[in-house]
């Protein structure tokens, strides 16, 4: 028995190597975090196995109200590089999460650190920052990735970042980025059919994520359940939410996973709206499972709830899974 | 006497000449680098964020907190209605050098103005550890770090008061280093070594009668005050987790001077362990939270002096060498980012009135207005030696400009 254990021992020793080859191969992979799963969804597309992506927030988590959690802090201090929304979405928690996993190559001037909001024009840029005015956002609303034209401009950030950090194999980086660009503007050319459809309708939201998205629309947002961005409505503004509804015949309430939707639950019946969850995120809804699906299936939530004839798609368009 | 008067006043026997060491040992308040918070810790990130970045300069704050209370008490020193501006704190904070952050907090409490933390923190270490010199406070459990203002009920339970001080700090050194254990745990520990880490309170006068508890003047290496802390936070699930951590804070040489009658005692000691547990529960929106914990204490040694006069004219310290226990438990259930709730239990042996039990009960709703105004509504019950006290209070506390309450985990 004894002459046995030799080879067996060879083996267990080959098995180790192997182990420590596969992990160096894993090793080779970029260790991608991204503050948001679309983000996250980004990355992967455009980085495909030579990336190893997490997300750290759900999809239907409060941006504003996100915990730190021992897994978050252990996910920065691993990561070779980390892609923020930007425009302050993260601004009350990054930093310090920052400063506690004391990951020192996260910054920008590595270019491990990338704000995936450089090139958008962000819509509601305050020209008073001061809290009479709520939770401002100084660089404007933070919510970009809800506008149907910020996927390339995402894409882009995320695929320079992988290139710069991971040059040897930029021809794979390129050629899923050219994919990716060519698969959004498809899609792109989709979703402009729903814009005549609900140009000019009325809509009322909770708080100010669905900007870019009925901006995109050319909807008008005749009213905000916050009366401003943060602060929880108060009574008389939630009668005065009421009168606007009825007043102008708004047909429906969009509303986040997160938001209060007791108060706009009860606003709906009050008024006949429709209240809409929409999901804020990807992964806020079981469509939601990628960037395009996500534009893709609150269009088509959006236009259920409005009554509206489907778009005139050509036969050979259609949305992603 | 090292107590809260909103906590317990008329119950403790009123010992003219007699003092806890326990609830003596205490200084300074706050304004932490790392704002790694976990579940149960004391109040989120209040005030001003680095949303508006204050690059090159410090970042200046101030906090305002009152308090008004209704108090049914059977002593009438503590019977009735009271309005307070408990204190006022004024921070600085900023990054003087790439790998050192400093940060001071004076606080004005009653007549008193006080330096109570001014420290530098370097980071410039290779791995993940921070060292901290200046006046700061201890790591000890999970509210020791934090100024009172910034607790999840009005006071500090009362264990942590009696056997630590309503706030516990002092100047020295502490160094400070956390690692990964797996995808899903983080570690930490710390030491510290301090000048001294005898307690007082807000407001407290200099001079009152009766002993006091004093650190030496200046105190060889193994005299001096030591604080450890390891504990380990980990991911349960998505929405679950969980802390546990261990804590000590060593005081191997101190003194009670009682300066009216012109006695002391030498040579004392008190070691104070504690074991803490927190778990918590967020839902897939991170709105709606669950959270329950709790810290054991056990401090050992030398806990109060009653002066005596064995023979007319002559005062001795009789002190109280014996062990005293405590602990408190809480639950708390935020049902959104504004507004939450909870019941806090907590009990300690009073080593003033002979090791009495007392037990204390918080109920409390806090209303978070917005992150630079919070409003909380309490009830406190304290029970000791069959008397009680019922308390009404109303909690104010204003945050103007940056003051993140962000503590070690």
């Amino acid at each position: 028995m004894h002459h046995l254990k030799i080879p067996a021992r060879l083996a267990a020793l080959a098995l180790l190597a192997l182990s420590a080859l596969a992990g160096a191969a894993r090793g080779a992979e970029l260790r991608v975090v991204a503050t948001t799963p679309e983000l996250a969804w980004f990355a992967e597309e455009l980085g495909g196995d030579h990336v190893d992506v997490e997300s750290l927030t759900r999809g239907k988590e409060n941006m504003h109200a996100f915990g730190v959690k021992p897994r978050t802090i252990v996910s920065i201090a691993k990561a070779d590089l980390l892609l923020e929304n930007g425009l302050s979405l993260e601004a009350v928690w990054l930093p310090d999460l920052l400063l506690a996993a004391r990951n020192k190559e996260l910054t920008y001037d590595t270019g491990r650190r990338v704000n995936c909001s450089t090139g958008i024009e962000p819509l509601n840029v305050p020209t008073d920052l001061s809290r009479k005015e709520g939770d401002v956002h100084p660089m404007g609303n933070p919510h970009m990735a809800l506008s149907p034209l910020a996927g390339p401009v995402i894409a882009g950030n995320v695929h320079a970042a992988l290139v710069r950090l991971d040059p040897e194999r930029k021809a794979d980086y390129d050629k899923a980025h050219a994919a990716l660009v060519e698969r959004l503007a498809e899609a792109e050319q989709r979703w402009q059919k729903y814009v005549p459809l609900f140009e000019g309708l009325g809509v009322v939201v909770y708080h100010q994520e669905f900007d870019y998205l009925v901006d995109y629309l050319g909807m008008q947002q005749r009213i905000s359940i916050e009366p401003k961005p943060g602060i929880p409505p108060t009574p008389s503004h939630l009668a005065k939410v009421i009168a606007v509804v009825r007043e102008h015949e708004v047909p429906a309430i969009l509303v986040a996973p997160w938001a209060n939707n007791r108060q706009a639950k009860s606003i709906a019946q009050k008024t006949d709206a429709a209240l809409l969850e929409l999901p804020a995120m990807v992964g806020g809804a079981k469509y939601a499972t990628g960037y395009i699906a996500w534009i893709d299936g609150m269009l088509e939530e959006l236009r259920v709830a409005y009554g509206l004839p489907e778009p005139d798609f050509d036969e050979d368009e259609g949305g992603e899974g | 006497m090292h107590f809260s008067n909103l906590s317990r006043p008329a119950l403790v026997p009123p010992l003219l000449s007699t003092a806890a060491v326990l609830g003596s040992f205490a200084v300074p308040s706050f304004g932490q680098v790392s704002t790694m918070q976990t579940p149960g810790m004391p109040v989120p990130t209040a005030g001003q964020t680095t949303r508006f970045e204050n690059d090159f300069n410090p970042a200046i704050g101030l906090v305002f907190d009152f308090f008004a209370s209704y108090t049914d008490a059977e002593d009438d020193d503590f019977d009735g209605f009271d309005i307070d501006l408990r204190s006022a704190e004024l921070t600085g904070a900023a990054w003087v050098d790439p790998t050192a952050w400093a940060y001071s907090a004076i606080v004005f409490a009653g007549d008193e103005v006080e330096l109570e933390e001014a420290a530098v923190l370097y980071t410039g270490f290779d791995g993940n550890e921070t060292l901290r010199v200046g006046r700061f406070f201890v790591d000890f459990g999970k509210q020791m770090q934090a100024h009172e203002h910034a607790l999840r009920t009005p006071d500090r339970p009362a264990v942590l008061a009696e056997l630590l001080g309503e706030e516990l700090g002092g100047d020295g050194v502490q160094f400070d280093h956390w690692f990964t254990a797996g995808d899903d745990t983080i570690v930490r520990y710390s030491v510290g070594a301090f000048a001294s880490l005898i307690a007082h309170e807000h407001g407290e006068e200099e001079g009152e009668e009766g002993p006091e508890a004093e650190s030496l003047e200046r105190p060889d290496a193994d005299e001096l005050a030591f604080t450890a802390r390891l504990t380990g936070f980990t991911s349960l699930t998505d929405q679950q987790t969980l802390q546990l951590g261990a804590s000590w804070r060593g005081i191997p040489e101190f003194e009670f001077h009682d300066e009216e009658n012109d006695a002391e005692a030498e040579g004392l000691s008190n070691h104070v362990y504690g074991v803490d547990l927190t778990w918590a529960w967020t839902d897939p929106t991170e709105t709606e939270t669950w959270t329950f914990g709790g810290e054991y204490l056990i401090s050992d040694g030398d806990l109060s002096a009653e002066t005596i006069e064995p023979v007319p004219g002559t005062f001795e310290l009789d002190v109280l060498n014996d062990e005293a226990h405590g602990f408190y438990v809480f639950g708390d259930y935020a049902w959104d980012s504004a507004n939450s709730a909870g019941l806090q239990f907590s009990t300690v042996e009073v080593a003033e009135a002979g090791l009495e039990d007392m037990d204390q009960i918080d109920l409390y709703y806090t209303r978070n207005v917005s992150e630079f105004q919070r409003l909380r509504f309490a009830i406190t019950q304290t029970e000791m030696a069959g008397d009680e006290d019922l308390r009404f209070g109303v909690q104010y506390t204003a945050f103007l400009g940056p003051h993140a309450h962000g503590v070690n985990f």
